[in-house]
């Protein structure tokens, strides 16, 4: 087992940011700029367990073994100082008033370089790093339910606004399933067909190649037109919800842009069978339909699943540019933030839909590890 | 039991198959002998409707291939490739199970089928049954290959160069177990192979095969003899001939009859080649055949049926 020296720059640099550059950035209101504070006394327990992580992270980085310490101690870590920052501005500023904090540039560098801990550590270990990402996540998240974090400006505009990101959270799961599910319905039968007849796998490659050539807000744009037309001259598809304008656009632009990677990984998988073994099976008497459900499918299952991660997280990703046209999702709460100047709004948008996405990535991950041949995925 | 009509077949521009007719009579073994690219793997797998005729018709019983449903006549069909082919991710009695499975056949009656065949190929079903193609030996592959073509009882079995990946001690271990399970089921087999010396071995009749058209059809000692077709004669090397004819002459044929002494024995259905190689091993003129009365082969005679004389 070989040290992972990545580690300890990256447990120190965690350690260093707060001390520096501070951890929590106090403004009497809203209209005043905020200033970097001292700790109060009120965190200092969280203080010391965030610091016990990050010895265990250099430990664990000198002799990794087990070999989950690391990430084990980089998610305590990070979990530690959301507490540390959390409890701190609740010693800051008095609870119900209109001043407010947010954790100073040092807390945010801390946690971006745990972040980048947790993903080092997780491929070094040969594993994805979706899972211990989440695992700090949910820690997060427990805290906040917890009430720890409270204090936090972030907070403040969470307990406002949770119907709403609630409910583009749920609309942001459902543009990406819906997206997801769609190009897994031309992708699959086309691709089954491709390996009957060259020209079906040129022309459905090369159109899954042009349409990545378009721009994605080109392409939603481009579908309103059409979209808003057909609605018009068939009643019956308004009233099913499609129109220009909303998430159909939205929905049939992101199944655009997946059908290249689920073309590509199903068609790759479908070849990991060798062709004599095809043939044997064809010999036996196995219909084409059981030759690729009993033998290219199984056997090509880790190519077929590592492209409906790669399809799942890009949905997830393009689900938020939904909001341009009238979607919803996610990214109505972020671009809703960026018009405000109001980065604890973003946060909000943010913060959910990183957690799709590894959500995502983790959960196919999991699939693929109970399929022999998945773990490649 | 099959029967090629006229069946020609082309690829683009290259003619596989050129008008190509005989037939092959219920209960034989017979080997499509012939160079690569001869044709005679393309003319086997019109068979089983891997590939369609451009021309002709192939009649399995009596009944055009062509006709009804690819998918019901493989699964009556047993097919055997040099790759063996076997499913990678499913057992050995999964792989032997497949077609019965395909044939809806109750578990109970495929699992007592399998065993039964795993063991017909000498396999211990109870060493063999749950293991995975990986750890198999090449030719424990292929006896389980053949377990498999064989799982359905069909009346036909296709055999596309079986043992042509295996070394050769296996392969004659292999070559043997056929043999004996043709004498034993009785089924028509159709063998492709480019080895002159494993037809001589395993045919009742060989087909010669030659850029796509039937060059000979017969008897493995007649087609080596003086009047058979010259790509034999490039197939192997010439001086070589008249011993592989021998492989496919009983030894009895030339039997006297009297009993001899300090001469070697040979085993029941014993070849002409078996025998002479018996008599230059133990250094002897002449070897005893088994049984009563008792009888023995002098090395004159089989001189005289590598000259192609005698009785053949």
């Amino acid at each position: 087992m070989r040290a992972l020296p990545a580690l300890a720059p990256l447990a120190v640099a965690a350690a260093a940011a707060p001390a520096l550059l501070g951890w929590i950035a106090a403004a009497p209101n809203r209209l005043l700029s905020p200033r970097v504070v001292p700790l109060p006394e009120s965190a200092t327990l969280a203080w010391a367990a965030f610091h016990a992580a990050l010895a265990v992270l250099l430990l664990a980085a000198a002799r990794p073994r087990p070999a989950w310490l690391a990430e084990l101690a980089a998610v305590a870590a990070a979990v530690a100082l959301l507490a540390t920052v959390g409890l701190g501005a609740a010693g800051a500023v008095p609870a119900g008033g209109i001043a407010r904090a947010a954790p100073a540039a040092g807390a945010w560098i801390g946690l971006l370089a745990l972040a980048l801990a947790t993903a080092t550590a997780a491929s070094l270990r040969g594993g994805s790093p979706a899972l211990p990402l989440l695992a700090a996540l949910a820690g997060g998240a427990v805290l906040g339910a917890a009430g720890w974090l409270d204090a936090l400006s972030l907070a403040r505009e969470a307990e406002g606004r949770a119907p709403e990101i609630l409910a583009a959270l749920a609309g942001h799961v459902g543009l990406s399933l819906g997206a997801l599910g769609l190009a897994l319905a031309l992708a699959i039968p086309l691709a089954a067909l491709s390996l009957r007849a060259r020209r079906i796998e040129a022309g459905f490659l090369a159109a899954a190649s042009a349409i990545q050539a378009v721009p994605s807000l080109a392409l939603f744009g481009l579908l309103i037109a059409p979209l808003a037309a057909l609605a018009t001259a068939f009643p019956a598809l308004r009233a099913a919800g499609l129109g220009g304008i909303g998430p159909a656009p939205a929905v049939i632009g992101i199944a655009a842009y997946l059908l290249l990677p689920l073309a590509r990984g199903l068609l790759a998988g479908f070849r990991v069978a060798p062709p004599d073994l095809v043939e044997a099976a064809r010999g036996q008497g196995l219909s084409p339909r059981q030759v690729l459900l009993r033998l290219r499918l199984p056997l090509g299952a880790g190519v077929v699943l590592g492209a409906l991660r790669l399809a799942a997280v890009q949905a997830v990703g393009l689900a938020t540019l939904a909001a341009l046209v009238g979607g919803g999702g996610l990214g109505a709460i972020v671009f809703q933030g960026i018009g405000q100047l109001a980065a604890d709004l973003i946060l909000l948008g943010v913060l959910p839909l990183l957690a799709l996405s590894l959500l995502a990535d983790a959960a196919i991950g999991a699939l693929a590890g109970l399929v022999p041949g998945g773990r490649r995925a | 039991m099959i029967r090629f009509e006229g069946v020609s077949h082309r690829y683009g521009a290259v003619e596989a198959l050129r008008d190509v007719s005989f037939a092959v009579p219920a209960g034989t073994l017979l080997v499509l002998l012939g160079e690569s690219g001869s044709g005679k793997s393309t003319l086997l797998r019109t068979v089983n409707r891997l590939i369609a005729p451009t021309a002709g018709r192939v009649l399995l019983a009596g009944r055009d291939v062509a006709a009804g449903d690819p998918q019901a006549l493989r699964r009556g069909i047993g097919y055997v490739i040099q790759s063996v082919g076997l499913f990678p991710h499913r057992s050995v009695g999964a792989n032997v199970a497949t077609v019965p499975g395909l044939l809806g056949w109750e578990a109970g009656r495929i699992d007592r089928r399998v065993d039964a065949l795993l063991e017909l190929v000498g396999l211990d079903p109870a060493a063999y049954r749950d293991r995975l193609p990986a750890t198999l030996s090449g030719g424990q592959a292929q006896r389980v290959g053949l377990a498999r073509a064989l799982a359905a009882d069909p009346p036909v079995l296709l055999m596309d160069e079986p043992f042509s990946a295996l070394d050769p001690a296996t392969r004659r271990g292999l070559q043997s177990a056929l043999r004996r399970i043709h004498a034993e089921t009785g089924k028509t087999v159709l063998l492709v192979t480019h080895d002159v010396e494993e037809a001589m071995v395993l045919a009742d009749r060989i087909a010669v095969m030659e850029g796509g058209r039937l060059a000979a059809e017969g008897s493995p000692s007649a087609l080596l003899g003086a009047g058979g077709p010259d790509v034999l004669r490039r197939m192997i090397r010439p001086e070589l001939l008249a011993f592989h004819r021998l492989a496919a002459i009983p030894a009895g044929t030339g039997a006297v009859p009297g009993p001899v002494s300090g001469a070697p024995d040979l085993p029941e259905g014993a070849s002409m080649r078996e025998a002479l190689l018996l008599m230059l091993t133990a250094g002897a003129d002449r070897a005893a055949l088994p049984g009563e009365p008792p009888r023995h082969l002098p090395l004159a005679a089989i001189l005289a049926a590598a000259a192609g004389e005698g009785p053949v």
